[in-house]
């Protein structure tokens, strides 16, 4: 511990904390640029800058160790000086216009620091000399004109990404933020996440689509969840006038901690499927707009014709209370099954290993965070479920093994230790095989290389980073569809054990795990003449489309027009994921709450809403306490 | 004893600013009533008095040698120079310019906006003023006061030189500071 005083207020701290983060929680306030909460200290702006009693000249707080009996004073006038001299410097290096920045007029935190310190204008002039102006990427703009070489997009881009795309060449003033090295970012191994834009503290970094679409203090925040995929990621939405202006990281997520992948941050806002606002039935072979009465009406009547011979089938994007809601109305109506929309049986798998397992095996998120050994397989998670390989990657520099067994292009190639391409249908035989030469019951190493076809030191490389690796995680996809899938995952499990490592399967999508925990089962084929679907606002791929228009009779809760609304019998329109509350249950098993951040449009309402009212006029109560029901089956991970 | 007198004039911008000055509406009979406005470009006198004027305010930045001569001779005239503006204090939009050479500038502008057509020519009499980089006012003369804005606020102008008026050198900060 140290004690350390500054502006005449005295704190003890931990040996190794910096002066800035002492101050930080001392309430004095030290204004800084480069620095972020996320990112390693780097020292590069010299605006946190603080007088030290005894030392020589003024030190950067935000790398400054403590020392024992320190004193620090902040607000000279020698320090705000050489604030307003750094500012100088910094707004001379490059070309900062404000009245056509997308960041002005509170976003900027180089305007604010120098609002904080009064400035009124450049001492010094600009740098004068036009910089490029990189718009090659989909999604982000950068401005070189703009970047003050604080490096947090490099940092957050290695340290928190894994991906070191981004990166500096050149010196001194002439330093440039470049990608790969040199190439235009939309040509650059840039994976579009966004988190540099997300921690760029000028305009340099923006998002093309939100860009001057409104300030921070225009906008309202809500705090919800992403549905991209399994993992749950806390974002904030930020939408102005009932409309949506831009998604981004939630640092205080417990899952992501900030981070975002495409998918989650700029993807929703290409929405371009057209909305459905009205109830509509099918008269004379053709889709005509109806009151949610008359609507409801029909359906109620094609629903009781059908006891019996109907199956209820849920998007994975649903809440639990939708799914639950649903599987009770199901049931009034004996459905002959419960389906998801999800085009592979892999979630399913998963469920009736563990309940033959009786037991809840699988590792939590936060054992991806400071494991040393990955071992993927089962789908290219870097591009499923992104933000769990950023989890991943980033932990290379450090010495952590990176694993993969593919025989595609998966985005891990360039990251990969190892790459053990054994053919997909031949993976559960290789599991099995390598939980032997784990376990020591069988020793031919070349044996085995050679039954698959891999090179004899990468398999004992596989084997020693397993052997030797004091924490190992084994990262199982979930986008497979092997004919024996329940062998994958029983082989998983049983290497996972054998190799003392930390099982975590990614489980599909958003609510994946909700609706196997409420017995829906992975989309097989369509049994019954009528089907009731909560499709919600999921984009289905044609071959999951397909599978279902086989049904005769259909009706669709759906957000979006689709070609399975196009041919349906009656259509109910519901509001899509940012316009409803509800709870979902992510691949390591937290229950996640789900918070509308728009408004929808009259008559269009939630998935369990327009469930309920079509449950009434059948006479069917809904009773199901859905958190009860989550204990039905033995789940893979423990649900809390 | 006699009230301050104040001019203005306008260099390299849009007249924005001397518009939000206006935007002060009825609050003009009050400022009249602490000060004497004397030149301004939107009055019938256009020069500030030989004699001097107490505050002298320019709006725009300098683009040519025309602006110098005006921002010279009103830093001459005046005791207190006020640079109103992003355009006065940073160069603003016309600075944009700077970017490309003063040919390729011109080129733009006489011959190939939707406008014109290669039969454009680019004005060369040489009495007109010459063209140079865009500069902040402060570059050229030295500024007392600097009220940033795109344009400044009718209330920040107001309380900038309701202070002036009443012998107080205006202190922008807090919300009274935008560069924007």
């Amino acid at each position: 511990m140290a004690k350390i005083t500054i502006d005449g207020k005295t704190i003890e701290v931990e040996n190794g904390t910096t002066v800035l983060n002492a101050a930080r929680q001392l309430e004095v306030d030290i204004p800084t640029l480069c620095d972020h909460p996320e990112l390693t200290p780097y020292g590069g702006c010299r605006l946190c800058l603080v007088e030290v009693e005894g030392a020589r000249t003024l030190q950067p707080s935000c790398t400054l160790p403590v020392s024992d009996g320190m004193v620090v004073k902040t607000e000279t006038e020698k320090i705000r000086e050489a604030r307003k001299f750094v500012l100088s410097m910094i707004f001379s290096e490059r070309n900062h216009f404000c009245p056509y920045c997308q960041v002005s007029g509170g976003d900027c935190e180089l305007q604010n620091s120098a609002y904080a310190e009064g400035m009124t204008h450049w001492p010094i002039q600009p740098n004068w000399h036009p910089y490029s102006v990189d718009a090659s990427h989909p999604f982000i703009i950068l401005d070189h004109n703009r970047c003050i070489l604080c490096r947090r997009c490099v940092r957050a881009c290695g340290e928190l990404v894994g991906n070191f795309t981004l990166g500096f060449e050149e010196r001194g003033a002439d330093s440039t933020l470049v990608a790969d090295l040199g190439l235009p970012l939309g040509e650059s191994s840039c994976i579009g996440c966004g988190t540099c834009v997300q921690v760029c503290p000028t305009g340099t970094l923006i998002d093309r689509w939100s860009a001057y679409q409104g300030k921070e203090t225009d906008v309202e925040t809500t705090k919800t969840i992403c549905l991209g995929c399994s993992v749950g990621c806390g974002i904030d939405v930020l939408t102005r006038d009932n409309r949506l202006v831009r998604i981004e990281g939630d640092w205080t997520a417990t899952i992501n901690h900030g981070l975002l992948c495409d998918v989650g941050r700029f993807l929703p806002m290409v929405e371009e499927r057209e909305r459905i606002l009205t109830p509509m039935v099918k008269t004379d072979g053709k889709l005509k707009a109806a009151t949610w009465d008359d609507a409801l009406k029909v359906a109620a009547e094609m629903i009781s014709k059908h006891k019996g011979n109907l199956d209820g089938v849920t998007s994975t994007r649903v809440s639990v209370e939708a799914m639950a809601q649903l599987r009770n109305l199901c049931e009034a109506f004996d459905a002959k099954s419960l389906l998801t929309t999800e085009d592979c049986q892999a979630v399913s798998a998963i469920y009736h290993q563990a309940s033959s397992d009786q037991s809840a095996l699988e590792g939590k998120v936060e054992d991806l965070l400071d494991a040393d050994c990955y071992l993927t397989f089962g789908e290219d998670i870097t591009k499923d479920h992104q933000v769990l390989s950023f989890f991943a990657k980033r932990r290379i520099p450090e010495g952590a093994q990176v694993i993969q067994i593919t025989d595609k292009v998966s985005g891990f190639d360039n990251f990969a230790t190892i790459t053990l391409k054994v053919k997909e249908k031949s993976l559960a035989d290789f599991l099995i095989d390598l939980k032997d030469l784990i376990s020591g019951k069988s020793g031919d190493m070349a044996l085995i290389a050679e039954k698959y076809s891999l090179d004899k030191d990468e398999l004992q490389s596989t084997l020693d980073a397993l052997q030797s690796s004091e924490k190992s995680v084994i990262l199982f996809g979930s986008r497979f569809d092997f004919s024996n899938s329940d062998a994958v995952v029983s082989a998983t499990r049983s290497l996972s054990q054998a190799a003392n490592a930390k099982l975590i399967t990614t489980k599909g999508n958003i609510n994946s795990v909700g609706a196997a925990a409420l017995g829906y089962e992975g989309a097989g084929k369509v049994q019954a003449d009528l089907l009731l679907m909560v499709l919600a606002d999921e984009d289905l791929t044609q071959c999951i489309e397909q599978k279902f228009e086989k049904a005769p009779k259909r009706v669709v809760f759906s957000s979006y027009v689709s070609p399975l609304t196009a041919g349906a019998d009656v259509v109910f329109p519901v509001e899509n994921w940012l316009e409803q509350d509800g709870h979902i249950i992510n691949f390591d098993g937290h229950i996640l709450e789900q918070h509308a951040a728009l408004e929808s449009a009259p008559e269009v309402y939630s998935n369990s809403n327009a469930i309920e009212k079509l449950a009434s006029i059948l006479n069917v109560k809904n009773n199901t306490d859905w958190k009860k029901e989550l204990d039905k089956f033995t789940s893979p991970v423990k649900i809390a | 004893m006699a009230k301050p007198t104040v001019a203005s004039d306008w260099l390299g911008g849009c007249a924005g600013c001397h518009m939000s000055f206006l935007d002060i509406d009825e609050r003009i009979v009050d400022l009249v009533e602490l000060v004497d406005l004397r030149a301004t470009p939107i009055t019938d006198l256009k020069e500030p008095d030989k004699a001097g004027v107490t505050v002298g305010i320019l709006e725009g930045g300098i683009t040519n040698t025309y602006n110098e001569e005006v921002a010279i001779r009103m830093r001459e005239r005046c005791q207190i120079l006020v640079a109103l503006g992003d355009c006065a204090i940073f160069g603003g939009v016309p600075a944009m310019r700077n970017f490309f050479t003063l040919e390729e500038a011109l080129t733009r502008a006489y011959v190939e906006t939707p406008s014109t057509d290669a039969s454009g020519k680019i004005p060369a009499n040489p009495e007109l003023a010459k063209m140079t980089l865009v500069r902040p006012v402060h570059e050229i003369v030295k500024v007392d006061v600097f009220v940033p804005g795109c344009p400044p606020d009718a209330d920040i102008i107001f309380y900038v030189l309701a202070e002036l008026a009443q012998g107080r050198i205006p202190k922008l900060e807090n919300n009274n500071l935008m560069w924007n």
